[in-house]
């Protein structure tokens, strides 16, 4: 399943494969967790110096706490 | 949608209310996006706010995504527009033209100071310093194909033709020399286990 992760996070899955493939990682902690350290990888060998900061968790529990959600007709371009 | 995007699914699934489909979006960028709010703004809280603003808008605004460019690219922009907005907001961080003070240049330059997260700093070498080390140790038919796409950003069919094997073997040689160096970044990475998306 980690071969099906990598190849998620390439963009090189069949569009019928994304959803299981991602019902399977979001639902196992080690997926999880190899998805997150391949994207790593990838930027560590791209030059970019990173202490692996959990963004993510906080950027989740903030939309979390503001209700986020898909608005018709916004634009993320645009001042509000 | 570009017909390059690697995301074109991901955000497909997005779109139509799949939270998960986000969730990996996020995670794939989250340091990218960070590492592009920190040309414009020095201190960690503003670019973690900044990143954390980025996504949000970005998610609100997914029904405007059209795919006329890559979903990165977008992103990319959205980050640049927070940032920017983040400056105007805080005065004293914008360059002001000739009559800018000299210490102000340095809003621009990337990266937050070092000294501001001297453990971030080390723990970042850390990491960078494991994945040399593997991947000088990479069997080479391994590290090449990693090599390609993430360094020199050439897509799976390309590769699969420069190296003259199948789309499949570029596939799996990125995935085994990805989880080859992946083990060995565990123990760096040991107390963030499972914290993660």
């Amino acid at each position: 399943m980690s071969q099906k992760v990598s190849a998620l996070l390439d963009g090189q899955l069949a569009p019928g494969e994304v959803k299981d493939a991602l019902t399977e990682t979001a639902s196992d902690a080690a997926l999880r967790d190899r998805y997150t350290i391949y994207g790593l990888i990838g930027d560590v060998l791209r030059g970019n110096s990173t202490p692996d900061d959990a963004y993510s968790a906080r950027i989740f529990e903030r939309m979390k706490r503001e209700g986020s959600r898909i608005e018709p007709g916004f634009d993320p371009l645009r001042d509000e | 949608m570009a017909e390059s995007d690697p995301d074109v699914e991901l955000v497909r699934l997005a779109q139509a209310n799949d939270a998960r489909a986000f969730e990996a979006l996020v995670v794939k960028y989250q340091r990218r996006v960070a590492r592009h709010v920190a040309r414009y703004l020095k201190s960690a809280a503003d670019v973690e706010d900044a990143v954390q603003e980025t996504f949000i808008r970005a998610y609100r605004g997914l029904a405007a995504f059209r795919g006329d460019s890559a979903f990165y690219t977008w992103l990319y922009r959205i980050a640049a527009n927070v940032a920017i907005r983040h400056l105007k907001r805080q005065p004293q961080h914008l360059l002001l033209g000739d009559d800018a003070p000299e210490e102000r240049v340095d809003a621009f330059e990337p990266g937050v100071s070092d000294s501001e997260q001297p453990e971030r700093t080390l723990i970042a070498a850390q990491i960078a310093d494991t994945v040399q080390r593997a991947l000088a140790k990479l069997q080479p038919d391994l590290a090449e194909a990693l090599l390609l796409y993430e360094v020199e950003s050439k897509p799976y069919a390309e590769i699969a033709t420069m190296l003259g094997i199948p789309i499949g073997t570029v596939r799996t040689r990125i995935f085994r020399a990805r989880e080859f160096i992946a083990r060995r970044l565990e123990p760096v990475l040991g107390p963030q286990r499972n914290r993660r998306w």
